[in-house]
Order: C-alpha cells, then sequence, then structure tokens
C-alpha cells in the first residue's frame, strides 16, 4: 500500500526539522512580497534624508524635534495642541486595519508588518549566504550575523535619524556629543532589531503578538485566507499513486458539477503529492493543510510554492489559494461556493467607523489654526491701584504661532469703557508686540480711569489681531476685577 | 546522611528525615531565589562599605566613597552654576540697563529673578508684588518711595532700606506729637486728606493745616504734597496711602509715623542675582523709565 511509504513531508519530519531560513518560493505572492518589503524598507531607510527648506533653511523633510516639541512633516508643522489629531489617525488606522483584514484577512502581517517586513530582509540575506558559502559553513554563519548586525546597526540609526538631524547624526555620535537618548536609541533599536528579526523571527508573531489572538474576531466565513482546497487534495500520496479520475477535468473555480468524490479510496490519491513545500516555504513554518490558524500570517507564499508543484506535474493552480474558508468536511456545495459578497455587515462597520474618523481628522487638520493664546489673569494682587486712582489688572499672556505670516501683533480689550492697554515691553500707545519669536510670553496690562472702574469683577475680551491686516487672530474671555464688590 | 526516598502518593522525593514515622517531603528553595539572595548580600555588604551608615558612639563611618547628602547637594548646585556660568557672567558684568536692553539676558533675568522673588520677596512684599497695605509698599503700582528706574530699584534691593548698610536709604520723619498739639494735628491731617483732590486745589488753602503743613511738611514732602523720594517721603497727592488714607489715617501717621524698613540683599544674595532681582521687579509694570 502506499500509505506506507513515507512521503517527502513525513521522512523530513522524522529528521531534525529545517533551521530557521524557509525555502524561496517563487510566484505572484512572491513578487508582491518582494515589492512591498523593498518599498516600505525604502521609504524607511531614505525619509530622513528627505530635505525641506523651512524658514529658508534647508531642514530635515520630516522629523520629530522632541526638545522642542515639534513635528515637522514636509511644509505641515505639528504642535502638542495637535495631539488629538495623532488620536484620530489612530482610530482612523485601527480601523483601516480591520477593514482591510475583514476582506482579505491578516494581509497587514503577511506583507506590511514591520516584524514581517525586517524577517523577511534577514531571511533573503540567510538564503544568499547560505547558496554561497552552504548551509553548515562556519565562515557564512559568520558573516550572516555580521550583516545581521550591521542591518540592525543601520536600522537604530536610521530611526535615531528621525529625532536628530541625519545628516548631523554620524557625526555626533562619533565623538561623543549626541545627547545620551540618541546612544539609548541606538542601543535598544540595534539589539531589537538584532533579537527580533535575526533570531525570535516567527516566534515573535507566534508567541508575543497579540494581533493573531483576536483574527477569529475580524474575519467572518465570506474572508479571502489562504485555504487548502481539500476536496481537491486529499487523500495525499505519494506521486506515483494514481489521481483520483474525478480530478482530471477540474478547473480552478472548482469541481465541475457533475462530479463525484471518492472518499475513503485507498487506490488513488488528491492533487496533494504531500512534498511538503508548502511547510518548508512557509515564514512561520505552519502547514496551511490544517485548515486557518493562529500562526497563518496570510502572505501566500505556500500558495507559490504549491503552484510551482502543479506546474511541474501538470496539474492546475489553486490547490492552495487565497479563498473562503473551507468546512472541515468538504463537500460540493460549500466548495462551489459563489464568490464573496462586497457588502457585508463586519467591513461596512469598520468602513463607516474609517469614515467617521477619517473625515473628522480632515476637517480638525483643515481648521487648524496657527495660532494658540492663552491668558491668565494674576490674580494676586487682583488689581493694582494707581497714584491717579486709576484701576489696573495684569495679564499673563502666552502666544504661539506656526505660521511666518504675522509680523506684529495688536491687542485690545473689548467690554470695557475706558480701558487703556500697556504691554510691559512696549511703550507703544497702540499696544502690539512684535513676534520675532514663535512663542513668547507678555504681560499685558489693563488699566480703567478711577470712576470707570467696575464694582467686582466684570467679565471682558482681550482681542489679539494683526496689525497690519487686521486679520483676527483670537478672542481670549477673561475679567477685569475693580475695587468693591466681593474679593 | 538520611537518602532521599520516592513518595509515591505525592510523586516527590522525601527529605529522608523520620520523627516518629514522619517524613518530610523534600522541596528546596529555588535556585534562582538562592542565588538572588546570596547576590542581595554581596550588594549589601558592598554597599554598606561604600556608602556611610555604621554609626559607633563616637564617629560614625563615612563609607569607602565619602559620600554625603550635602556634598551631593554642593556637586549639583556647582553643576547647575556652570551651567548658568555663560549668562551669570554677563549679568555680573552689565549694568542693569544694559541687561534690559539686552532681549535674550533681559529674559534669563526675569526668569530668574521671578524666582529669587518668590524665595527671598514675597514673604513682604506678596507673591505678586502687590504689596501689604499698612505694611509693605506695592511693587506693580506706579508710586515709588525711592525711585521706580532701573537704576533706583538696584540700588534699594542691594543697599536696603534704613538698615546698617553703609549704603543704605536713610530717612527718618520725625514723631510729630511731640512737637505739635493734638489740634495741629488734626488740622493737618485734614489738609493732607485733601490733597489728592485736584478739585479742592483752591479751596483747601483756606483750611487751618494749610500753614502747619507749610511749616512743618512741606520740607521733605513737598508744598503740594509731591513727596521727595531722595528722603524716601512719600507722595501725598496720590490715592495711593500705604499707611491707610483718610483723616484718622493720617493723623496717627503725622503723630507716630511708621517706616518700613529693609535689609540690603546684595550681601546675602549676591550683585548678579540683585541686578535679576531688579530686572524682574522693574518688568513688574510700574517701572519707570
Amino acid at each position: 500500500m502506499h500509505t506506507q511509504v513515507p512521503t517527502a513531508l513525513q521522512t523530513a519530519q522524522t529528521r531534525a526539522l529545517r533551521t530557521g531560513t524557509p525555502h524561496a518560493a517563487s510566484g505572484k505572492f512572491r513578487l508582491t512580497k518582494t515589492a512591498l518589503t523593498s518599498f516600505l524598507l525604502g521609504l524607511y531607510f531614505i525619509t530622513p534624508w528627505l530635505r525641506w527648506t523651512r524658514a529658508g533653511e534647508s531642514a530635515q523633510a520630516v522629523i520629530v524635534d522632541i526638545p522642542a516639541r515639534r513635528f515637522y512633516l514636509f511644509g505641515m508643522e505639528f504642535w502638542p495642541p495637535d495631539l488629538p489629531l495623532l488620536l484620530g489617525l489612530l482610530i482612523f488606522s485601527a480601523a483601516t486595519l480591520f477593514f482591510v483584514t475583514a476582506y482579505f484577512g491578516r494581509v497587514w502581517c503577511g506583507f506590511t508588518c514591520p516584524q514581517t517586513v525586517w524577517t523577511d530582509l534577514f531571511f533573503g540575506v540567510d538564503r544568499r549566504i547560505d547558496q554561497r558559502f552552504g548551509r553548515d559553513s562556519a565562515l557564512g554563519q559568520a558573516i550572516k550575523s555580521a550583516l545581521h548586525m550591521l542591518i540592525a546597526v543601520l536600522t537604530a540609526f536610521t530611526f535615531t535619524g528621525y529625532f536628530i538631524d541625519i545628516t548631523h547624526l554620524g557625526g555626533q555620535l562619533a565623538t561623543g556629543i549626541a545627547p545620551a537618548a540618541a546612544y539609548v536609541s541606538l542601543g535598544v533599536l540595534t539589539f531589537t532589531t538584532y533579537v527580533f528579526a535575526a533570531h525570535t523571527r516567527e516566534n515573535i508573531c507566534l508567541h508575543m503578538c497579540p494581533w493573531p489572538r483576536f483574527q477569529s474576531a475580524l474575519l467572518d466565513s465570506e474572508t479571502l485566507v489562504v485555504t487548502y482546497q481539500s476536496w481537491r487534495g486529499d487523500p495525499r500520496a505519494r506521486a506515483r499513486v494514481p489521481l483520483r479520475p474525478d480530478l482530471l477535468d477540474i478547473g480552478n473555480d472548482g469541481p465541475p458539477a457533475a462530479h463525484s468524490y471518492l472518499a475513503g479510496s485507498d487506490a488513488y490519491r488528491g492533487d496533494c503529492v504531500d512534498c511538503g513545500r508548502c511547510v518548508s516555504s512557509c515564514p512561520t513554518r505552519i502547514d496551511i493543510r490544517d485548515g486557518l490558524q493562529l500562526g497563518c500570517i496570510g502572505c501566500g507564499l505556500c500558495i507559490d510554492a504549491c503552484n510551482t508543484v502543479m506546474d511541474r506535474l501538470d496539474r492546475p493552480h489553486g490547490l492552495i489559494k487565497l479563498g473562503t474558508e473551507m468546512p472541515a468536511e468538504p463537500s460540493m456545495a460549500t466548495a462551489k461556493r459563489t464568490r464573496p459578497r462586497i457588502l457585508r455587515i463586519k467591513p461596512m462597520m469598520f468602513a463607516s467607523v474609517m469614515l467617521v474618523s477619517g473625515s473628522a481628522m480632515a476637517v480638525a487638520l483643515a481648521n487648524r489654526s496657527n495660532v494658540d493664546a492663552s491668558l491668565e489673569h494674576q490674580r494676586q494682587p487682583p488689581f493694582v491701584k494707581m497714584s491717579d486712582g486709576s484701576i489696573r489688572n495684569d495679564y499673563a499672556l502666552r502666544f504661539t504661532h506656526r505660521g511666518d505670516d504675522i509680523a506684529s501683533v495688536a491687542v485690545t480689550v473689548e467690554g470695557l469703557p475706558g480701558a487703556a492697554v500697556r504691554l510691559s515691553t512696549s511703550d507703544e500707545p497702540s499696544p502690539a508686540f512684535i513676534c520675532n519669536r514663535r512663542s513668547l510670553s507678555e504681560r499685558v496690562m489693563v488699566t480703567v480711569p478711577m470712576h470707570s472702574a467696575p464694582q467686582g469683577r466684570v467679565p471682558v475680551t482681550v482681542v489679539l489681531t494683526e496689525r497690519t491686516t487686521n486679520a483676527p487672530l483670537a478672542r481670549l474671555e477673561t475679567y477685569f476685577w475693580g475695587p468693591g464688590g466681593a474679593q | 546522611m538520611a537518602e532521599h526516598r520516592y513518595d509515591p502518593v505525592t510523586g516527590q522525593y522525601t527529605t529522608g528525615h523520620s520523627w516518629d514515622g514522619i517524613e518530610e517531603l523534600y522541596t528546596p528553595l529555588p535556585r534562582w531565589w538562592v542565588i538572588t539572595l546570596v547576590i542581595s548580600f554581596i550588594i549589601a555588604i558592598i554597599y554598606a562599605a561604600l556608602y556611610p551608615g555604621w554609626p559607633t558612639t563616637r564617629f560614625a563611618f563615612a563609607g569607602l566613597l565619602g559620600w554625603t547628602s550635602a556634598g551631593q547637594l554642593a556637586e549639583e548646585q556647582a553643576e547647575a552654576r556652570s551651567e548658568q556660568a555663560h549668562w551669570r557672567n554677563q549679568i555680573a558684568a552689565k549694568s542693569v540697563s544694559e541687561i534690559e536692553q539686552s532681549d535674550e539676558l533681559r529674559t534669563f533675568a526675569i526668569t530668574g529673578g521671578r524666582a529669587l522673588f518668590n524665595q527671598n520677596c514675597a514673604a513682604c512684599h506678596g507673591s505678586g508684588a502687590g504689596g501689604q497695605q499698612g505694611q509693605f509698599p506695592s511693587l506693580i503700582d506706579d508710586d515709588w518711595l525711592w525711585g521706580g528706574k532701573i537704576d533706583d530699584v538696584y540700588q534699594t534691593i542691594a543697599h536696603g532700606i534704613r538698615n546698617e548698610d553703609p549704603e543704605s536709604r536713610q530717612s527718618e520723619m520725625p514723631a510729630f506729637a511731640e512737637m505739635l498739639s493734638p489740634e495741629e494735628i488734626a488740622a493737618v491731617a485734614e489738609y493732607v486728606a485733601t490733597l489728592s483732590d485736584a478739585s479742592k486745589a483752591d479751596s483747601r488753602k483756606a483750611l487751618p493745616g494749610a500753614e502747619v503743613f507749610a511749616n512743618n511738611c512741606a520740607g521733605c514732602h513737598g508744598e503740594n504734597g509731591e513727596g521727595m523720594r531722595e528722603m524716601g517721603a512719600p507722595r501725598l497727592a496720590d490715592q495711593i496711602w500705604l499707611y491707610g488714607d483718610g483723616k484718622d489715617a493720617v493723623a496717627r501717621q503725622v503723630a507716630h509715623p511708621r517706616m518700613g524698613m529693609m535689609p540690603a540683599w546684595k550681601p546675602r544674595l549676591g550683585d548678579d542675582a540683585v541686578k535679576m532681582l531688579a530686572v524682574y521687579v522693574h518688568s513688574l509694570g510700574g517701572g519707570e523709565k
């Protein structure tokens, strides 16, 4: 009987299993993955080197300036008060992730997750070294480790370069004048990259990552996932066992209607010859033929591997394919399912979250004010009596603006007849201050004559306008405290 | 040494000890736990050797590192000072008006001056420098006993008022209770109380106190009560009355004057700190150019 002759995979399993590097696959999934990996790595490594002219000087286009608490993204500048935008972005990103997952399974894991991208890069390095020096060469292992470390250092350096101008970073690090945080960041990122991408690799996905744990909550029965078409593949046996006659005339889309399944027959095999290619090419080392599982990151490399084998056997593609999940007991009815519906409740709910958070973020971004101003009444003392009996209240004004378009700001008071405004740094009769700095604090003094001073506390509004264009910048609600009244 | 015996009920080994047939399961402390304990012993011994902590009746062991918390404070203060040296040196080298001219130095001086003010001055003058009625003058109004220009403010802070410092502001208002009759004091108080009311400029001349004022007070406070800053004699023709306004308050002040005093701050804080304080106080809204 053929079942007593071990298949390739069974033979492999009796020996020690393969080491870390999975077999290379080739096909459209591999091509897509290579393209995406290259693009994302390129994006990561090149972005900090892009320059942008800011305030007349060449500066790094994308940089998080932690000491100054600024985030620059090309022409845009974000300040700490913009943090709600980040919240919106995170909600939008999460909803997008869920949305895509509901349609296509864990393509994020398979193609774009940094763990996947870096692991794929390291797999690529390992394969080339193995080809050149052989799998057991000590020299090859040494070169591998050196290259792993080099990539880890470059990764860490680039990461640090998102926070400190990368064109100066190398020199600063070498001469020891870089901030301590730069060395820490370099060390930590080197360590994590080296350990996670060179050593732990898929174990991160299998044992550490929380994302696979709730994939079942995100998928539905019509999600496209990587599936082994067991109606076609089983029973598995070596290639010399004759193929089930009912499979001779199938296409890629499922069995023909008039078709009977020869279940329980030992005399024939299905399309799966148990070559083990799908397992050996899997980055997480799972057997997709066991069905949808936590370890499947949806990269489709097993599809490529299997299709290559099908070509060799002169059988149609699609023994493993991107399809809806197969039930445990395959039947003709479920196998020949119609195409998945586009409009389904789960992804549509995620889409609505995307729509709401995305549009809220867009509106917030469009209406973002370039000015941030606050006014604080100096309550100690509540008011100052001047020589001529007039009453003065003092306020601490903090003013910041992003743009370069404000030259001078005028400060006026509404709601207080006879009030005169003065600034501690300016003697000008019409109060204004020059914003040569983008952030400043100023003492604003509002004085009213003795006889028009209010009793107790009255609300007033301090108005900031651009001095030349008269454009309103901010209206700050505060109060004015006069003598008498409750103190 | 007793032998470990396998105990089939629990599936564990025993220590082999037996007391009246009662045996004990062999469950030693985990190896990692023991190692951790030993390491912490070693750390404790090293720590006790390096740092102070062993008192005797006559002295205390100072530790091999010679570390003290006061020493650490001094070190950190020296470090902070050396970080500020760039600014402090400029502050020390320049006059207060030059400091005010420089945008950078002014910002540094106001920031440092605010901290110094809260530590040293706020107890009397208030955290907002608003003073205290009847006790300490406001520093944010436009009335200055000894002058409100930046150099005047600096001089007052550096040397103080009515203290032992040879350069301190000195003056004394006599107690008129010994020189004037109660009726004259009442009359001059009524007169002084009208000085700040411009509408009574003509009518007040007829008051009986006018002559008393001209003979006794005008020498320091001025003919029209404009005050004299060289003497620290307050202006009487304004709305600001440190020791209270109205006839009665003025009469009390004439009879038994209260006069403020202030310590000299230069010997305590150093010249650069006084300069920063002067710039800060001058920025509070009452500063004169």
